[in-house]
């Protein structure tokens, strides 16, 4: 069974390639805007790994992961933050909330696969 | 192909979020500070940038960059919103829309009215990013973004390690790795991918008994023998999600350092850093280096220790490399510094043989010296002041050679400061001072223990916790500093925190009930504290499991004076405590004053004597009876030492006197006979003799015969305690 | 019932269903240790374990060590995909 991958980012450039680069290696991919759509879309269903912006309009991605961290079907989920370089403190408070994997933004589609590939089995 | 619909998704994303700017620029032109505009606007701009860069339009990425960066500083309060700024913003906003027109429809170069342009609005956002760069430095080189690290294809300007060679990691992942969703599982199977995992040993000893084990914690750790041609910087990236919960280790191969150092020797780079050269070679990574650099950053700017020590001391990276990459920077400044490459490492226990070697020669010489003026030959004379003086020159050299810096000692206590503050909830920075200071090496292995102990207590008692502190207006954070410096021919450590210094009524009120003053005399504060230092005495209400039951402070005076040091404490309430450890420069040749005592010879340390002179025998029969005696106005006791050492009160009478001081006390000592002063070479009286009271060590005149050496601190405590009884 | 246990004779058979892993370490925990009891031997049957990580591992391994110390038998009898793999991964086709 394909492992599951929820990509949360109000960009849809973004989602879309990481969507593309990810389900070519064989995951399912489910989108979320933000983290409210991310949370009703995640309900009731088993996710292998959440990838999250941490600067979202609605509900941010920080709210976003500490939310995730009480849920005791997500909890135990792994997340990668989506940061870029100047938000060292994001990134900081993203860690802090739960998240402690990360890919710097602007990246290339085969770092993010890296980075997925470092955290679940294929 | 995905790209190409990427793009179209990114053109129409772009024009949203485009006209979403140009609506909040307009919006707070007029309006003062709006928060929400300008988030809208950064956000904007972030979200063009970073799909911008995703699908490898770099222009636009980087024109992108520097606008964000303005509008961060905007959300960070740290520029205005003005009317200029508004109009530069929307000719930016106007330039990025045609940015992204073009790169969209073609890759060629832009055409010259937007290069014009584009630097223009680059000239006229400089003066808003100036201070930007200042504080915020992470922002990254534009080129720089678009090189995020890929995965397994080794990248070029790294270079090759050997063919065949067996990495060695140790994996030790931290209890909570796998609550935050990181599986070992996953990292060992991305490992697999670099290279062949020849090897792995699964170790599970901490797993704990059936009721204690946490099913959702790690107990897990593991070796493995991993063969692999990528560099260490690619094999440390695996783990980069876990390096701060886990402890990573990644031993290169054997052959790998014979590579580094021929690499490091290769290099062609005018780079000077260690540092440098060592993650160019790859022999370390950048993350290796940064965390070295940063305990080195934790000294004060003078005693840093040598980067190179700090990586070998780790594990990091071995000596050779750090030889190699020495001798290679040495080469890049032209011209080899005078300090490196010009130490040698010699066993310590050498070292201690020469210094005996050395305590016996200086012996041998006074023997001779002592021969020649015995038998009155000029020559003789002459030439045994000379080698006198050459061995006592040898002597202080080899005596330097043992000396070495505090520094390595004082950075142990960072540790335990970080771990005991962290248990007792308080927040403690250690600051280190005069870490250069140069101690005999025996004596700092002797000091290590009394210090921890001061240490402790000031972590302990000393400095309040953080709610306590603001109460009192100090800043949260407390500050112990340890300091080493030399002062007039002895050597001070001192141990400083800003806690909340000694309460002498606290003191006072616990010495009455504990009996160990006269409840009518209180003394001067200053002997108060002192009391500190008395068996059996703590002014903690609540006894922690730390620095315990207040035992412990008189052990730490008692192995201070087994030294022939002293303690001081220098307090003010409510603000700091500061011990001051006196130490002399060396243990194991001093200066000594040399007095007969029944027939037998006795030292005194030189520095301890005040004054000595004959006493007439009535002045001295009433000091008998008195066990006092008047010096320069002051009462200070008298003690008869032939009746210390004979026991039966001494035989004939002793009119010489020797006075000597000790802690800011004097005493007074009887002798037979007073003979000078002379070098000699503490020799301990081995385990046996260890409980024998008022003699510290012996010494082997040049004669061959045996001197006690007096134990001044143990003989004046004597005195003070048999004084209290009565 | 994700452990099912056969406790017809002295050897307990334990199979477990769907995934063994962090998400449901605990219950997995008490249900095999509960498996363990009033038998002088265990035969796990991992033939049905969908998901499988360090932590459905780590389990196992106290199985074991559990029941040595309570000088019971311990044996897997079967094994599913994921579990064969995780198991060779950490090289533990000996140990367990």
């Amino acid at each position: 069974m394909a492992k599951k991958i929820m990509v949360v980012d109000d960009s849809a450039t973004l989602r879309e390639v990481v969507k593309a680069t990810l389900v070519k290696a064989g995951y399912d991919v489910l989108e979320a805007v933000d983290g409210k759509d991310a949370l009703k879309k995640i309900a009731g269903q088993k996710i292998n790994l959440i990838i999250c912006d941490v600067n979202m309009p609605n509900m941010d991605g920080i709210t976003f992961l500490k939310e995730i961290k009480l849920q005791a079907a997500h909890k135990f989920v792994p997340i990668i933050m989506l940061t870029t370089e100047s938000q060292e403190a994001k990134k900081q408070e993203g860690k802090a909330a739960g998240a402690k994997a990360w890919v710097v933004k602007p990246f290339k589609p085969e770092t993010m696969l890296a980075a997925v590939e470092k955290l679940i089995l294929p | 192909m995905e790209m190409e619909s990427a793009r179209k998704t990114f053109l129409t994303e772009a024009a949203e979020l485009l006209e979403e700017m140009e609506g909040a620029l307009l919006s707070l032109e007029g309006s003062v500070d709006n928060k929400e505009l300008i988030n809208v606007l950064f956000r904007s701009a972030h979200t063009i940038k970073g799909s911008a860069g995703l699908i490898g339009l770099d222009r636009v990425m980087h024109f992108t960059h520097k606008v964000e960066n303005v509008l961060e500083r905007l959300r960070q309060n740290e520029l205005y919103v003005s009317d200029e700024l508004i109009g530069i913003m929307l000719k930016c906003k106007d330039h990025i829309a045609a940015l992204v027109q073009l790169s969209c429809n073609a890759d060629e170069e832009l055409p010259v009215d937007m290069l014009t342009e584009g630097e223009l609005l680059h000239d006229r956002l400089a003066p808003y990013l100036e201070t930007a760069i200042n504080i915020a430095p992470a922002n990254p080189a534009p080129e720089e973004c678009s090189k995020a690290p890929c995965y397994p294809e080794p990248v070029q300007d790294t270079p090759p390690s050997t063919g065949a060679s067996n990495w060695h990691l140790s994996l030790r992942f931290g209890k909570d790795v796998l609550r935050d969703g990181m599986d070992p599982l996953s990292f060992i199977n991305y490992l697999s991918r670099y290279g062949d995992i020849t090897c792995l040993t699964t170790l599970y000893n901490n797993l704990p008994d059936a009721e204690e084990m946490d099913p959702e914690s790690c107990y897990l750790s593991f070796e493995v023998s991993f063969h692999s041609d990528f560099s260490k910087q690619e094999i440390e990236d695996v783990f980069e999600f876990v390096r701060e919960s886990s402890v990573i280790r990644i031993i290169p191969p054997h052959s790998a350092v014979q590579t580094y150092v021929s690499l490091i020797d290769e290099l062609k780079e005018d780079k000077w850093k260690l540092g440098d050269i060592l993650v160019k070679s790859g022999a370390i990574t950048q993350r290796e280096l940064d965390e070295a650099l940063k305990k080195q950053q934790i000294q004060p700017s003078d005693e840093k220790p040598y980067l190179g020590d700090i990586l070998i001391k780790e594990g990091i990276v071995k000596r050779e490399v750090v030889e190699a990459a020495l001798d290679k920077q040495g080469k890049l400044r032209g011209k080899t510094s005078a300090e490196e490459g010009k130490t040698i490492r010699v066993d310590a226990v050498k070292l201690d043989s020469l210094i005996n070697l050395v305590g016996e020669l200086v012996i041998a010489s006074g023997g001779i010296r002592q021969h020649a003026q015995t038998v009155k030959d000029g020559t003789l004379s002459k030439s045994s002041m000379l080698m006198s003086r050459l061995v006592n020159d040898i002597r202080d050299i080899a005596m330097k050679m043992r000396m070495v810096p505090i520094a390595a000692t004082f950075n142990r206590f960072q540790r335990l400061v970080h771990d005991t503050s962290k248990d007792l909830g308080k927040n403690i920075e250690l600051a280190i001072k005069g870490g250069e200071t140069e101690l005999d090496r025996t004596m700092i292995e002797k000091i290590t223990d009394p210090l921890t102990h001061i240490v402790r207590n000031s972590v302990d008692h000393g400095i309040e916790s953080p709610d306590v502190r603001e109460a009192a207006g100090k800043p949260p954070k407390g500050t112990i500093t340890l300091d080493a410096y030399h002062d007039s021919g002895s050597i001070i450590i001192a141990v400083t925190d800003d806690g909340r210094g000694l309460n002498a009524e606290k003191i006072w009120q616990k010495a009455l009930r504990r009996g160990m003053v006269d409840p009518d005399k209180r003394p001067h504060d200053r002997e108060l504290y002192n009391l500190i230092f008395e068996p059996g005495f703590s002014t903690n209400e609540e006894v922690t499991n730390l620095s315990g039951r207040g035992v412990g402070m008189d052990v730490v005076r008692r192995n201070i004076e087994m030294m022939r040091g002293f303690v001081q404490i220098n307090t003010v309430e409510g603000k700091s405590t500061q011990i001051l450890i006196h130490l002399p420069l060396t243990l194991s040749i001093i200066d000594g004053f040399m007095v007969g005592i029944s027939g037998a010879f006795y030292i005194i340390p030189l520095d301890m004597v005040v004054k000595c002179f004959i006493l007439n025998e009535e002045t001295q029969r009433l000091a008998g009876d008195r066990g006092y005696f008047d010096f320069r106005g002051k009462i200070i006791p008298y003690i008869n030492l032939s009746s210390v050492f004979n026991g039966n009160g001494g035989g004939r009478h002793s009119d010489n006197m020797v006075v000597v001081q000790y802690a800011g006390q004097s005493v007074a000592f009887a002798v037979d006979r007073l003979y000078g002063d002379v070098q000699v070479v503490i020799k301990s009286l081995g385990k046996m003799y260890k409980d024998l009271q008022g003699i510290s060590g012996a010494t082997i005149l040049g004669d061959g015969t045996v001197a006690m050496i007096l134990d001044v601190p143990g003989i004046i405590k004597t005195v003070q305690t048999s004084g209290k009884k009565e | 019932m994700m452990v099912n246990i056969d406790r017809n004779r002295s050897t307990h058979r334990l199979k477990v269903e769907g995934e063994m892993t962090i998400v449901n370490a605990i219950e997995m925990k008490n249900a095999l240790l509960d498996g363990l009891k009033d038998c002088s031997e265990v035969e796990v049957d991992l033939s049905n374990v969908s998901d499988f990580d360090t932590a459905g591992l780590q389990l196992l391994l106290l199985l074991k060590l559990t029941a040595q110390k309570l000088k019971k038998g311990f044996r897997i009898v079967a094994q599913s995909e994921s579990t064969m793999r995780a198991i060779k991964l950490f090289q533990m086709e000996e140990e367990l």
